[in-house]
């Protein structure tokens, strides 16, 4: 038996435990995680917004799933050390110190909540998100608070301000830099805070608070010196990666501060494998590492990480950020590189306005989106894209998915965009009609259920 | 897979019941009265599109390469077989929402409430039951229909062969006609 043990119990971790135990028969697979029940970390505005109450509403990798794979959870629990040498984890579980023997393991311990120095930040009221009890502290706060300060530049961040805006709340929202920087052009960025401040949300832009007032708890937040009186702070400021346990082992760590891995996601040491919030992991477009704490590379990563502990050799050619959400009645897609995450990997990149009459698109009235961008780097091949749309935005997001995963050159992709019709009422009205097809006695229609354009297989991210 | 729901939109009156109706299968208690107060809210997962002069109900198609069964990393997107439709297993959902960006339908949502990714999972439970699905069965003027693809295949060449056979015959007729003249 090959003796597994994974430190974390997030999308990694869990999926690590997953393919690990799906890898081979022979291993024994232990979990050991902090949270009292692994949930599903983006629900946590849904907890703010008031739809749930209780953490088992957003279980995910429930005890059955975990049993139908035999794999056993030792939660809460902290592990404290790891020793290489020996291969022996110890961990601390309910009061008691115990010690788990391993032949090989995963490190998915997560990220922290990145802080800002800002003065009285530690004060009470100052709240973040990315646990379950940061997200029932904020809901709490949220009932008796008439305004509330979120500060960051995230999705989450994001739904998190959303969703108080639809408690009734007052709403001002502070971006340091501008608005998803790592994921968004500046422009774009530009376009969505005009667009968000018009739905209600106040932007407070261009500087960063400087002041959290109040006695011991929060009163009030100074902004370009002026003074906001509120009650409830949201820092949504990001996350930097938790990587306490492996730098005490002698883990080697990255430029970006997280776990350095190769491409079969194994650490510095030996059979110690990283993989999530903690972990750099390859990037796609350059094979390069690159630090990105998003729950689906996250997830791709940790499988890899597993498989590779119980014995498998999977390499990994890189993983393509892919990221979307709607906030405030704006769909938001970034796929791939930004000039942002470019630079962190040395690429030189392009950015290309498209407009739907490029596409296709013939109306002059109607716009299908409201702005779409291309990155191409040297060679012409697309490495980003980035898209906001009022409605059906998925149906141009999957073609810049494919586009950014096979990397086409431009002029290549924008004469295979390979829409029916770009009209958005059309394209919708043709998926309609092709299924009515079926009633009525074609000539020589296909019987064509789906009007989907033959895509190559999306799942290339992997070679074994 | 074989069964399909298809929607004749020339019949789609814009009611919405199959909307109501989903709703209330997804529902808990599947009592209507019970249903609407229920917390958290039951979600359709069919959405009547207004489009131009028409109303278009529209669904899950159930893809055969299904894009959003490839893409999800955890495999939470699923089809137990291939006779059977897409499904999401809760569970393994980390709503990362790659699926949504991948779907060429937009079709699938995010639940407001524990916010996994929701979709048509085609009433897997009342087709157990032997029922239809329910925005089916509760279509008023029959514009939603659940049909076999074989069946309506086979129909369809059927009517089509015999079009054409009609055809030839009248073509025969007429050349008869003139003959005789």
């Amino acid at each position: 038996m090959r003796r597994i043990v994974i430190i974390g119990g997030s999308a990694a971790g869990m999926m690590a435990a997953i393919a690990a135990a799906e890898e081979s028969p022979d291993v024994e697979v232990t979990v050991v995680t902090q949270d009292r029940t692994p949930y599903r970390r983006p629900a946590t505005p849904a907890l703010i917004g008031g739809y749930i109450t209780d953490p088992a509403e957003i279980r995910v990798f429930s005890p059955e799933t975990l049993a139908r794979h035999n794999i056993k959870l030792i939660c809460p629990a902290g592990a404290t050390n790891i020793d290489p040498q020996n291969k022996v984890i110890s961990i601390q579980h309910d009061g008691r110190k115990e010690r788990l023997s391993y032949d090989a393991a995963v490190i998915a311990t997560g990220g922290h909540p990145l802080m800002p120095s800002i003065a009285g930040a530690d004060k009470k009221g100052v709240c973040s998100f990315t646990t379950y009890e940061g997200a029932a502290e904020i809901a709490d706060r949220a009932r008796s608070a008439s305004c509330a300060v979120v500060i960051g530049a995230g999705f989450i961040a994001l739904e998190v301000a959303e969703a108080l805006m639809h408690k009734g709340l007052d709403v001002y929202f502070n971006v340091r830099t501008r608005m998803l920087r790592k994921l968004l052009e500046p422009d774009v960025s530009e376009f969505l805070c005009h667009e968000f401040s018009r739905k209600g949300l106040k932007m407070l832009t261009s500087e960063e608070i400087s002041e959290i007032g109040g006695e011991d708890r929060v009163e009030y937040v100074v902004h370009k010196s002026r003074k906001i009186a509120t009650n409830l702070v949201v820092m949504g400021t990001g996350t930097k990666p938790n990587v306490g346990l492996a730098a005490g082992c002698g883990i080697k760590t990255g430029p970006s501060g997280a776990i350095k891995v190769d491409n079969r996601m194994q650490t510095s040491i030996e059979n110690i494998y990283a993989a999530g919030d903690c972990a750099e992991s390859p990037d796609l477009a350059t094979g390069k590492s690159i630090y990105s704490p998003v729950g689906s590379i996250g997830a791709s990563a940790g499988k890899i990480a597993g498989r590779n502990a119980a014995g498998a050799n999977q390499k990994t050619k890189g993983f393509l950020r892919a990221q979307a959400d709607e906030i405030l009645g704006m769909q938001i897609y970034s796929i791939g590189h930004s000039s942002t995450t470019a630079k962190e990997v040395n690429l030189t990149v392009k950015v290309h306005n498209i407009d739907a009459h490029q596409l296709g698109h013939r109306s002059r009235t109607t716009k299908p989106f409201e702005i779409a961008k291309l990155l191409t780097d040297t060679n012409d091949r697309i490495v980003g894209a980035q898209l906001v749309a009022k409605k059906y935005g998925s149906q141009f997001a999957r073609q810049l998915y494919v586009a950014v995963l096979h990397g086409p050159n431009k002029e290549e992709f924008l004469e295979q965009f390979n829409w029916p019709r770009i009209k958005l009422a059309e394209a919708l009205l043709d998926a309609a009609r092709s299924v009515v097809v079926v009633e009525s006695v074609g000539q020589g229609e296909a019987l064509a259920l789906a009007n989907i354009p033959s895509h190559k297989k999306i799942n290339q991210q992997c070679e074994d | 897979m074989d069964k399909v729901i298809v929607a004749n939109i020339e019949k789609c009156l814009a009611c919405k019941s199959c909307e109501l109706a989903c709703a209330l299968a997804h529902s808990k208690s599947k009592i209507l009265e019970e249903a609407v107060a229920e917390s958290p809210k039951p979600q359709r997962m069919v959405t009547v599109e207004a489009v131009e002069e028409f109303a278009v109900p529209i669904q899950c198609r159930h893809c055969e390469a299904a894009p959003c069964v490839e893409i999800c990393p955890t495999g939470a997107v699923q089809r137990q077989s291939e006779e059977a439709p897409v499904i999401i297993d809760a569970d393994l959902c980390i709503g990362c929402k790659l699926c949504m960006l991948i779907c060429p339908f937009g079709v699938l949502q995010i639940s407001p409430q524990g916010r996994a990714v929701i979709k048509c999972d085609m009433c897997l439970e009342r087709l157990e039951k032997g029922q239809e699905p329910a925005c089916v069965e509760a279509c008023p003027t029959g514009a939603m229909k659940l049909v076999s693809l074989k069946e309506v295949l086979k129909e369809k060449r059927s009517k089509a062969s015999k079009q054409l056979a009609e055809e030839t015959q009248t073509k025969k007729k007429a050349r008869a006609r003139k003959n005789r003249k």
